[in-house]
């Protein structure tokens, strides 16, 4: 086997901070690596420091071999492109937004190939083809859903024939069918060449294979082949993470506790500006109950629920509001982005005094619900943007649920957050929900967190 | 608020408030006033009476100069309130209503930009010489445009952004949302085109008092007065520089108080 990568006691620091302790990994010709762990725990440093691209402000510590020879910051640069490559995180943002999609893989054969315009046209073409997007070839990124921005993502990046590809949360966000996809075309991209992702997603380290390194906090907790370390964890932190993932949790109790309908839609037919994504949605929603909605990445499953909400005009049918003296602010909606739903302007503690104030809220409830939600007072002396996403996120539980919701709205809360916490978010929301009799309409790529959580499902084609 | 300007808009604002706190001592103790004549003591060198010196007719430069910045200040804070107030409250109304008010407002704004700001002000302080009110009018009338595009160019982003929504759904009325939401985000903007829009509003005045349609003689105006002493550059240069000198430190100070930090730039996504 022929050994891509070797790096010795490679540690980052940021001045005294050490943000990677050191370690020692070698990456082998069509063995994967896989580096699982948390936000914060140093995975995205490494992959900077392997293909150069650490920030001045750190400095790097140890060696980094790549091709058996000995690199610096500076001369991995000619490596890039042709030899190894990176998959960014988000990757409409790593696409131009204002040129077809062919073109962004046409310009890789035209400027690092030197083909010609016509031959590297074809080739694009057929790139294209083989990832399904050959009809949207002339779209640009805005017009593509995620899962065929990041395919066109990895298109583009793999054009260039690089033999080794590393890949950073390469299925943030994506839904489950999307997600395979992309770690199958991954696999499909870097073989007779070296593949190193990086993950939180448990499922996706397993479909990978390979070797897996389990990193908290800098440090390496627990390394070994993927069958061992996933099916025989030894370090707990391992394991709670391994627990943290949807297919783990224990199934909640089923069943309705109050037959009192909230809302309720017939024959509904959503879109948006006027162009239907899906049609024929008939259901009920109980007080209390928990609705699952999956579905397809672009098949409208928060158009469904924003237009429940009144947001969206439906395209047919009828939304019916079955709970008459309720006031419309009990009609609330959680995003999926915590910090964009939230001002920085002011601390979390004065938007919570501003809803106090709007609604006459007995502020003796605060405390045990604070409580509750783990939410520690000395968080409201700050502003939105000196919280984590999952303190966040759960502020903005205590915010809704002050306002007695008889319908809660949940746009993939959780998706933009570690397992662990995305873990104890929900179940806190559904216990909550529970508790209030509100009924909650839980949004999620994730068919067994629905599974697992909801009492009823909807589906949407 | 202090706390969070940079070193160089301290700078700006010290040197702003001492130009300001000089016109107005000086203003309040002479002994002379702006148009007191006296022909024997004419273009005389600084001295223990006359600290500025005298100009061609024998006046006094320093009451004079105070006169002047005072009268810059005022048209320039007048000018930025009137034009940022106007600006942004029909930018965040634009945005906010859009379709037809939008369409209607923005056709207007064309216009307005399609025509050179100096001249307009030329045009219409032809109409008018010598008139305070109509030079305050017609550079208020070139300014807000600024304001309004950047204005509703960001609240139209915060319109659609989940933070409003949220604060919507909860039941909060527009001010809020306004004071919450599109207030922060547009605050810095705000401040840095107000202060360079101090410094154009004082240049404006300047030059059409060069030009001799802005403030008419025998009041003390910066512009008039440079183009006044100018025939004695020779003989009296010291008397020229004055009111030359003082443009420049008043530009100056409202410019380097525009200088917004870069974080401060970078806050406003």
């Amino acid at each position: 086997m022929n050994l891509l990568i070797q790096l010795t006691d490679l540690s980052i620091n940021a001045k005294e901070l050490e943000l990677l302790q050191p370690l020692s990994l070698s990456l082998y010709q069509d063995k994967p690596l896989t580096i699982l762990g948390q936000t914060g725990s140093g995975k995205s440093l490494l992959a900077q420091a392997i293909i150069g691209l650490l920030p001045n402000e750190l400095s790097q510590q140890g060696q980094v071999e790549v091709f058996g020879k000995l690199h610096d910051r500076g001369s991995l640069v000619s490596l890039w492109g042709k030899e190894v490559i990176m998959l960014p995180q988000e990757p409409w943002r790593a696409l131009d937004p204002l040129m077809p999609a062919y073109q962004q893989v046409l310009e890789v054969y035209e400027c690092l190939h030197g083909l010609t315009h016509e031959q590297a046209f074809n080739q694009a073409m057929d790139d294209l083809d083989k990832v399904d997007l050959k009809s949207s070839a002339s779209k640009r990124p805005g017009q593509l859903s995620g899962g065929m921005a990041q395919r066109l993502a990895v298109t583009a990046a793999t054009a260039g024939g690089a033999k080794l590809i590393l890949a950073d949360e390469p299925t943030k966000g994506l839904d489950v069918s999307r997600r395979n996809d992309i770690v199958q075309l991954l696999l499909q991209s870097a073989q007779g060449g070296g593949l190193l992702t990086i993950t939180h997603d448990i499922e996706v380290a397993r479909q990978i294979g390979g070797d897996i390194i389990v990193m908290k906090e800098g440090v390496v907790v627990e390394q070994g082949s993927a069958e061992q370390v996933l099916n025989q964890p030894e370090h707990s932190y391992t394991q709670s993470l391994i627990g943290a993932d949807p297919r783990h949790w224990d199934q909640r109790t089923k069943g309705l506790i109050d037959k009192k309908p909230v809302l309720s839609a017939t024959s509904l037919a959503i879109g948006r500006n006027g162009q239907a994504l899906s049609a024929g949605i008939d259901f009920t929603i109980h007080a209390g109950e928990v609705v699952g909605v999956v579905g397809d990445s672009g098949s409208g499953k928060s158009t469904l629920g924003d237009t429940l909400l009144n947001l969206l005009p439906p395209i047919s049918g009828k939304v019916n509001k079955r709970v008459s003296q309720a006031k419309p602010y009990q009609w609330l909606k959680l995003f999926q982005d915590p910090p964009a739903a939230f001002t920085s302007s002011v601390s979390l503690g004065v938007l919570l005094e501003d809803v106090i104030n709007l609604h006459q809220i007995d502020r003796a409830r605060i405390a045990p619900l604070m409580n509750k939600l783990k939410l520690a007072p000395e968080l409201l002396a700050r502003r939105s943007t000196e919280v984590s996403g999952g303190e966040l996120q759960r502020f903005a539980i205590l915010r809704a649920l002050l306002l007695d919701p008889i319908f809660l709205f949940a746009d993939e809360p959780t998706s933009r957050l570690d397992p662990i916490i995305a873990k104890e978010v929900t179940d806190l929301l559904v216990n909550l929900a529970k508790e209030k009799g509100c009924a909650l309409l839980l949004v999620s790529h994730d068919p067994h967190m629905i599974e697992k959580r909801c009492d009823t499902v909807v589906q949407l084609k | 608020m202090i706390k969070s300007l940079s070193l160089n808009q301290k700078l700006g604002l010290t040197l702003l408030l001492g130009l300001f706190a000089f016109a107005v001592l000086v203003g309040g103790f002479s002994p002379y006033t702006i148009d007191e004549q006296n022909l024997s003591i004419r273009l005389i060198t600084p001295n223990s009476d006359h600290w500025f010196g005298t100009d061609h007719f024998g006046r006094d430069m320093m009451t004079r100069l105070a006169s002047a910045i005072v009268l810059s200040f005022s048209l320039g804070v007048f000018c930025v309130l009137t034009s940022s107030i106007l600006g942004v409250t029909l930018g965040v109304c634009s945005a906010w209503a859009g379709g037809r008010v939008e369409q209607s407002l923005d056709v207007l704004v064309n216009i307005l930009l399609a025509l050179p700001g100096l001249v307009l002000v030329l045009l219409l302080s032809a109409i008018a010489p010598g008139s305070f009110v109509v030079l305050y009018f017609a550079i208020s009338l070139v300014q807000w445009v600024e304001y309004y595009r950047v204005t509703r160019a960001i609240t139209r982003t915060l319109m659609d952004s989940p933070e409003r929504q949220v604060s919507v759904m909860m039941g909060f009325g527009k001010w809020y949302q306004f004071k919450r939401h599109i207030w922060p985000a547009i605050s810095s903007s705000v401040f840095t085109m107000a202060a360079f829009g101090g410094a154009n509003a004082i240049l404006m005045m300047a030059s059409l008092g060069f030009v001799a349609v802005g403030i008419q003689p025998p009041l003390a105006e910066l512009g008039l007065m440079s183009v006044e002493l100018f025939p004695f550059y020779v003989e009296a240069p010291w008397v020229l520089m004055q009111p030359l000198i003082v443009v420049a430190l008043l530009v100056l100070g409202f410019h380097l108080l525009a200088g917004a930090s870069r974080e401060s730039l970078n806050s406003t996504h």
